[in-house]
Order: structure tokens, then sequence, then C-alpha cells
């Protein structure tokens, strides 16, 4: 019977351990992909599929009311290369990097985000009155860096367009 | 009834176990807001299989391929037309991604269409190892439009600082960085030796999204930052040969 036990024992503690690995060694698997949740991505093929396609950054309204942006930092780019927000209203910033590692910063305020490969770095942020910010990267990530540099723009809330569930707003210049 | 510890502890490990599914779906199920219909700009992701298959060409074959290729890109890939791209010495993988988004229709081209659905898999990676293996040298000899005549003082300034140092304040990062001599990006390829007229309708293109292929939309995003002027200034730039040395060289003292 003890036998029996330690048997189980052993096995469950093998199945936990599976779960570390799957971080460890990138097994790709639908159920693994679902254990790692939504905050893992694969940097190489985020044009391909998943929520960083690129129909789909930009800020994005849900159904209950709040605002989601989602960005792509990429050498030397921040995409969408601006981004509109409607002021006092709660922000979940979604970004992650395609190549190397970023960092995004907010001018006059000390909101910065770290931006890693392969994660998705979500952060809340929240602007009382309308303006405009710089948003530099702040980390080394190679020779352009010193001019990857977009913009954020918050607008009052009335002058936010009104988006609908499948569209994504920026500000960028097309 | 009295509770067994091991079996206790192994019921609550099994919870635990079941906790992120329990938290996944239910969050997946709350994020109700529909994304829009998904828009894929290019088959390729730059994995290392694809790099290897993207630089796996025999230039041989390639070479008996390239025949097809020699009316319009030159016999020494170099075009006799200016509208039409120089290919000799470009990387392996930016002309097989090009080659490639032209056969999957993610970039859209009446002439290269045809061309390219002549050619397997196999052949386009044959083809782009041939090029990458032309020089890129001038040769007064040949018929080709490379290089054109040098642009005015104005466009030169101009385009020396974007290619160089960029425009931090519009954040547009400098051209030097990921199509060299600085530093290069895989599949963005070198533009120290491509025709004027071929650059600017490039980036006319992917400014009015007619062109869409850029994965992560960097060249969509910079080309509509650029002005008219600046888009030829950098066509010029690059078309006159001026590419081929370092931008330091070509900057106004």
């Amino acid at each position: 019977m003890r036998l029996k036990q330690l048997r189980f024992l052993l096995i469950l503690t093998a199945v936990l351990c599976c779960i570390p690995a799957t971080r460890f060694y990138e097994i790709d698997l639908p159920l693994f992909r679902f254990l790692r949740g939504q905050n893992h991505v694969d940097p190489l093929s985020l044009h391909l599929s998943g929520e960083f396609v690129e129909s789909n950054l930009g800020t994005a309204r849900e159904a209950d009311g709040s605002i989601t942006v989602r960005m792509i930092a990429q050498q030397y780019l921040f995409v969408p290369h601006c981004i509109l927000v409607p002021a006092g209203v709660p922000i979940r910033l979604r970004v992650t990097s395609a190549d190397a590692v970023h960092s995004l910063s907010f001018s006059d305020t000390n909101y910065a985000v770290k931006v890693v490969p392969s994660n998705v770095s979500e952060t809340r942020l929240q602007f009382p009155h309308p303006g405009e910010y710089k948003m530099p990267c702040r980390e080394f990530c190679g020779a352009g860096h010193y001019a990857m540099r977009s913009r954020l723009v918050v607008v009052s809330r009335d002058q936010f367009p009104n988006l609908q569930p499948d569209e994504r707003g920026n500000c960028a210049a097309r | 009834m009295r509770q067994n510890p091991i079996r206790s502890l192994a019921t609550a490990s099994i919870l635990f176990l079941l906790l992120p599914l329990v938290v996944g779906a239910t969050s997946f199920l709350l994020q109700t807001s529909a994304p829009p219909a998904t828009r894929i700009p290019s088959n390729i992701a730059w994995t290392s299989e694809t790099l290897a298959r993207a630089s796996g060409g025999d230039a041989f074959h390639g070479m008996l391929l390239a025949r097809r290729c020699d009316h319009c890109h030159g016999a020494e890939g170099f075009s006799p037309a200016a509208a039409t791209p120089n290919l000799a010495g470009i990387d392996r993988p930016s002309i097989w991604k090009q080659l490639e988004d032209f056969r999957t229709q993610k970039r859209i081209s009446p002439v290269m269409q045809p061309i390219v659905a002549s050619l397997s898999e196999r052949d386009v990676a044959d083809v782009a190892a041939y090029y990458s293996m032309l020089p890129n040298f001038p040769d007064p000899q040949d018929n080709r439009s490379f290089p054109q005549s040098a642009p005015q003082p104005a466009h030169v300034a101009l385009a020396s600082r974007l290619v160089s140092t960029g425009d931090g304040e519009r954040g547009i990062p400098p051209c030097q960085a990921c199509h060299g001599p600085v530093a290069y990006r895989t599949g963005a390829p070198a533009l120290s030796t491509q025709n004027a007229d071929y650059i600017v309708r490039q980036l006319q293109n992917f400014a009015d999204n007619t062109r869409s292929n850029d994965i992560n939309m960097p060249m969509r995003t910079i080309a509509s930052l650029l002005t008219e002027e600046e888009k030829h200034a950098l066509a010029e730039y690059y078309g006159s040969g001026l590419g081929m040395l370092p931008a330091a060289a070509t900057a106004p003292r």
C-alpha cells in the first residue's frame, strides 16, 4: 500500500516538473500553449497568427468599455507609430518585441515598460489630461536605437472615436 | 472518516494543476471583443528552418534558371531599365522572400507573378543563390542604368542625413541600420547598388499600401512618414551610387 502511494507521488512530481520544463525547452503543443497562458508569444511569427497580427494592433475598445492597446516593438520602430487613447480611462497596454529587448517609456511620466521578445509586457496606465507624450525606446537595441521614438496622443473622451469591436484605432500618418 | 494526508496532498496538487486551465478558460470566454479579420503580410517567418531553406539553393542550377530573368534584370544582375531592380549581390534571404511573396500573392506584380509561378520552391532558392553570388561593382562595358547621374546637392544633404542618422523627431530610423552598410536585418536588402526609379516606386507603394509584404510593417510605417521630396532624395542618393560610400563621406560639412 505504501509502495502504491509512493508511486503515485512520484508520477505526480514528474507531471508537475513538466510545467517548468515546457517553458525551458519551448515545447509547442496546444496544451502547453494553453498552460503557458496568453503572455507567451513566438517573436518570429507575430505576423502570422495570434494577438499581434498587424490588423489587431492599435487601440481596441473591449465589450465592457475598457481600452486595450496592442503594440509591437522592433528594431527600430514601434508599431503602430502613434497611439491614440482617451483621457481619464484605464488603459491596458500590451507590448511585445519582435527581435531585441526594448524599453518603452513615456516622456513626463514615470511609466516605463520593459519589452522582451517572446513575452507580452502588460501594463495598466491612465492619463488624466489630454496631451501628447513622446515614447522613446530606453534600452539600447542596435544601430538605430536613438531614432526609435513614437508618440502617444491622449484626447478627451468625447473626441475619442467610437471604435467598433472589430475596429482598431491609431493616429499614425496613414 | 479520517483523511489520508498523501491522498489530500495529491488532490490539492491536481486542483493546483487545474487552476491555470480554469483561469485560462474564463479569461478566454470573457474576452468578447472580436478581433478584426486577420491580414497576413507575408507567409514567411524567419525561423532557422526558413533561413536554411532560403540560403540552401544551388547557384549553378540558379544560373540556368536565371536566363529567363536576363531580359529585364540584365545578364549580370544589373537592369538596363531604372524601374527594374538590380539583383546582383543582394543576399539570398531577401531575394528568396520576395520571390516567395510573389508566388503566394503577398506581393502583387503582374510581371513577376506569371514568371515565378513557373518556378518550384527549390528553384526559387536556386535563383536567389545565383544572384547573391554576382559581383556588384560598377562595369562601364555593360548595358546598365546604374549608376545614374549625381543628384542636386540639396537632395544629397537631405538623403545622407536620413541614411546616416534618420530623423529622431519624427521617429524615422536611419536606413543604414537595416539596409547596410552599418547593419543588416534579415530580409532587408542592401540598397547601395539599387536603381533610383525602383526605390522611389517601392517607397510610394509602401506608403499607400499597394505593397504590404513587410513583416510587422516597418517599411509601410517609415514610407508613410517620409515626404515626397525625401523619397525622391533617398532614391537619387542610392541610385547614383553614393550609398556605396560611407554616409559620412557624402554629408555636407
